[in-house]
């Protein structure tokens, strides 16, 4: 097996961030014929959460830490976080106040993604701390959007299933840290998604 | 060239209230949560808890939806309904083990009282036993494929999976409550 060297390393890392930040900084399509009400049911429930960019990089990078911090966080930190987000959808859709939701929302990228890209290693319970945490964010953003709507039940469904794959997607990726020269393109997908958060962030403060 | 009757709290399948009754399990899916998540959770207890949820659930389902029929008027009772499927769902995701009696008797009394709201739902129309049967069989089938299908998994990986499904059931609950709550029946 060859080894690849520390230019090839550094070389993979800076195209994962580049290529992330720019998937992450393009504008969103328009979509004229696009049910934007979210009004219920289950195709509804399962764009809506993969419609925001600033939630999507946030929750691949839930499952890519989880990655980086190997069994048993690879599958604790996705179970915490909807649960934890649902808790913060249903603060949201109860009227409960939080404030700096967006500013959350966007450090919640910042960090994870540095997390990822500098392979830092808390304890299990501080990982899930931190997890949650941002998860409480997500979840109100998503919870004060949330319209009256039919097939109420199939909506929420589909929204938390559609999480938890952006946390597989981000565990998938993160598992290609065994291939030669994966460990390095993780940490700079981690890299892309805390430039990405850093772009959120400055938007959200503006 | 009458039309036929329309139940309010039934799908429409053209195909008969048994098939009505099969497919009001996918399409108001709470009934299909709490299934699930008792089958899962008696995956995480002893060995025979698998064996009387299969026939707890369905048997119990059916009896209630049987007596709700008898009630005077409709039980309202989403929000009730919803939390109890969250509370089986968590206790999935947190993989709490359950002495064998607490297990049979919050099977039991989920079922049982599910049967009743939804039995209380659909007093009233005509061919309503005939949708009740098709959910409760439709309910048997499903608790018993589920079950005869995560038995086959890996221990390892089916603990995990058992955890993490239970965590998305409750994430749905949580939300699905909230909306109950924000836009009251």
């Amino acid at each position: 097996m060859v080894r690849p060297s520390a230019l090839h390393r550094e070389a993979v890392l800076l195209l994962g961030a580049a290529a992330l930040a720019t998937i992450a900084l393009l504008p969103a399509p328009v979509l004229a014929h696009a049910d934007t009400s979210h009004g219920g049911g289950f195709v509804a429930g399962f764009l809506h959460p993969i419609t925001g960019l600033d939630h999507v990089v946030a929750m691949v990078a839930v499952g890519l830490w989880g990655a980086v911090l190997a069994p048993p966080a690879l599958w604790v930190l996705p179970v915490a976080f909807p649960l934890v987000m649902a808790f913060g959808g249903l603060l949201g859709m109860l009227g409960v106040p939080i404030p700096g939701v967006e500013i959350g929302i966007a450090v919640s990228g910042l960090v994870m993604g540095l997390m990822v890209l500098f392979e830092l290693r808390p304890p299990l319970w501080l990982a899930a701390l931190i997890v949650a945490s941002f998860a409480v964010f997500h979840g109100h953003a998503h919870g004060a959007e949330l319209p009256a709507g039919s097939n109420a039940l199939l909506f929420s469904l589909a929204f938390v299933i559609a999480t938890g794959l952006l946390h597989l997607a981000g565990i998938l990726l993160g598992e290609t840290r065994r291939w030669p020269g994966g460990r390095s393109f993780v940490r700079g997908a981690g890299g892309g998604i805390a430039l990405a958060g850093l772009f959120f962030l400055e938007r959200a403060l503006a | 060239m009458l039309a036929p009757p329309a139940f309010a709290h039934t799908p429409a399948t053209g195909l008969g209230p048994l098939a009505d009754g099969a497919a009001r399990l996918v399409l108001e899916p709470a009934d299909l949560l709490l299934s699930i998540a008792l089958v899962l959770l008696a995956l995480q207890q002893h060995p025979p808890a698998v064996r009387r949820v299969i026939v707890l659930l369905p048997a119990l389902w059916c009896l209630g939806a049987v007596l709700g029929q008898a009630l005077p008027r409709e039980l309202l009772l989403a929000p009730l309904i919803t939390a109890t499927f969250v509370v089986v769902a968590l206790l999935v995701a947190l993989q709490i083990r359950l002495p064998p009696w607490l297990f049979t008797g919050l099977a039991a009394a989920t079922s049982l009282g599910f049967g009743v709201v939804n039995g209380s739902l659909l007093s009233g129309h005509a061919g309503s036993l005939s949708v009740v049967l098709g959910e409760a069989v439709a309910l048997a089938v499903f608790a018993v494929v589920l079950a005869m299908g995560l038995e086959g998994l890996r221990f390892r990986w089916r603990a995990i999976a058992l955890r993490v499904a239970g965590s998305w059931i409750a994430a749905s609950g949580l939300l699905m409550l909230g909306w109950q709550l924000r836009h009251p029946q």
